[in-house]
């Protein structure tokens, strides 16, 4: 084995990267939110919903030409875009529904065989969580929007 | 050198960045496949873009198909020579670049994955140690290569005990909030698996489960401090942790995942592959020796700084 030596300032920079780095990372844990990323918070689950909250499965739906009312799966693979994306624009979709354009084009490009889509729903699947169980409750609308031609 | 230095910056074999540089250009190519694929079908929605602080940092461009499928192809390039440890600095610091875009573009439509801090730490890091003699086969150590491989071994650590933090931080400051709620079942239900739907009617076993979770995260630090077979049980143990938040909720945080291997005596590699190479040569002969290569020893073969 033999050593590759290193300079002073070699070792000095890099010890002091890492300091930098790890408190970027600590002040993102304690007050930044995801859009800091990657000095943001870890916080993927990690909120504390109570025992007896609810809890909002989004979906969007679909009309096909064919008159057929489809669950359109979100994600890369069926509709390019995944269903937390969806979750963190559901504002915007609420203002201007035109913006489920990006499910519709996306799911028709990767469905090349099935019938056009006419129509498109946001909804969220809403269930109650009871001593920590599962329970069904409504299913709620909040936006459609009919495909332009 | 200090112990606070040394600490930083051990003694470390350089063979261990070769292997790992390769094991991470593998990893970035099929993390752009598998797991964050979706720039170029993303960059179609500009309505939808809601850029990441550092985009407007840097003043990035607007994503578009064009340049997705551009940092596609430059990832792709510098991958396949990061996985040959050829040019290890321009071909490293190039994918890290693209490869940071590309998550960067990813993450910029709402959802934020936080299991790729390890990973964006590898790929940016692995180039400043520059070419490894003999790559594989190296018999250097370095300082240099100490400081990367701890630095990743930071990172992996801090994916853990800085998620506990911001639990503690969500709870309002309280350590008992998260564990004591409904997470487990709430994620489950927006996730159904076989298992976690086995689990769902256990709420007790889930809230363990909890408990038991974040006190591994609070002490992960520990693991930066442990060698040997005290190291290899907290690998298996997060490991197995990884593997079980997947068979529950389908959350495989494998970008985090291959990055554990920097605490792994990877420089060992050549020297095994070499000498079972060599002895089943030698008993093709018939002139078997019990074993023709030495391993090497001391710094190379540690597991962990």
């Amino acid at each position: 084995m033999t050593t590759r030596p290193i300079r002073r300032s070699g070792v000095a920079w890099r010890v002091a990267v890492s300091v930098v780095v790890v408190v970027l990372l600590v002040n993102g844990t304690l007050r930044m939110t995801d859009a800091a990323w990657p000095f943001g918070p870890m916080s993927q689950y990690a909120f504390a919903p109570a025992p007896d909250s609810e809890v909002a499965i989004t979906r969007v739906e679909g009309r096909l030409a064919d008159g057929r009312r489809i669950d359109l799966e979100l994600n890369p693979w069926s509709s390019g875009i995944r269903r937390a994306d969806v979750e963190a624009q559901i504002p915007q979709i609420e203002a201007r529904p035109e913006l489920l354009r990006a499910v519709q084009q996306g799911w028709a490009r990767r469905h090349p065989t099935e019938p056009p889509l006419t129509e498109l729903w946001l909804c969220q699947e809403w269930h109650r969580l009871s001593d920590r169980t599962w329970q069904p409750v409504r299913t709620v609308t909040l936006a459609s929007w009919k495909v332009d031609r | 050198m200090g112990a606070v230095t040394r600490w930083f910056a051990p003694e470390l074999p350089e063979a261990r960045i070769a292997v790992l540089r390769s094991v991470i250009a593998i990893f970035v190519l099929l993390d752009v496949h598998l797991m964050v694929t979706d720039p170029p079908s993303l960059s179609l929605h500009p309505d939808l873009y809601r850029p990441l602080t550092v985009a407007g940092w840097l003043h990035l461009p607007a994503p578009s198909p064009a340049l997705a499928w551009a940092l596609y192809a430059v990832i792709w390039v510098s991958a396949l020579l990061g996985i040959a440890n050829r040019l290890p600095r321009l071909a490293g610091w190039t994918l890290a670049a693209a490869f940071t875009w590309w998550l960067t573009i990813g993450f910029s439509y709402g959802k934020v994955d936080h299991d790729h801090l390890a990973l964006v730490v590898a790929v940016w890091l692995l180039p400043t140690v520059g070419p490894a003699a003999g790559r594989w086969r190296s018999s250097t150590t370095s300082v240099a290569a100490g400081w990367v491989l701890r630095c990743i071994q930071i990172a992996v650590v801090s994916t853990y005990v800085l998620s506990a933090l911001n639990k503690i931080r969500n709870g309002d400051w309280s350590y008992r909030t998260w564990p004591e709620s409904a997470i487990l079942t709430w994620a489950i239900v927006r996730r159904p698996h076989q298992l976690g739907l086995w689990l769902l009617p256990h709420p007790e076993l889930l809230r363990g489960m909890q408990w038991l979770s974040i006190i591994a995260e609070t002490c992960s630090p520990v693991i930066l401090w442990l060698r040997g077979r005290a190291l290899l049980a907290a690998a298996v143990f997060w490991l197995g942790f990884h593997a079980f938040t997947f068979a529950l909720l389908g959350i495989h945080f494998l970008p985090t995942v291959v990055c554990w291997l920097a605490f792994a005596p990877l420089e060992r590699l050549a020297p095994w592959w070499r000498g079972r190479r060599l002895r089943r040569r030698a008993l093709r002969r018939g002139t078997a020796e019990p074993n023709p290569v030495e391993v090497p020893v001391g710094g190379a073969a540690r597991m962990g700084p």
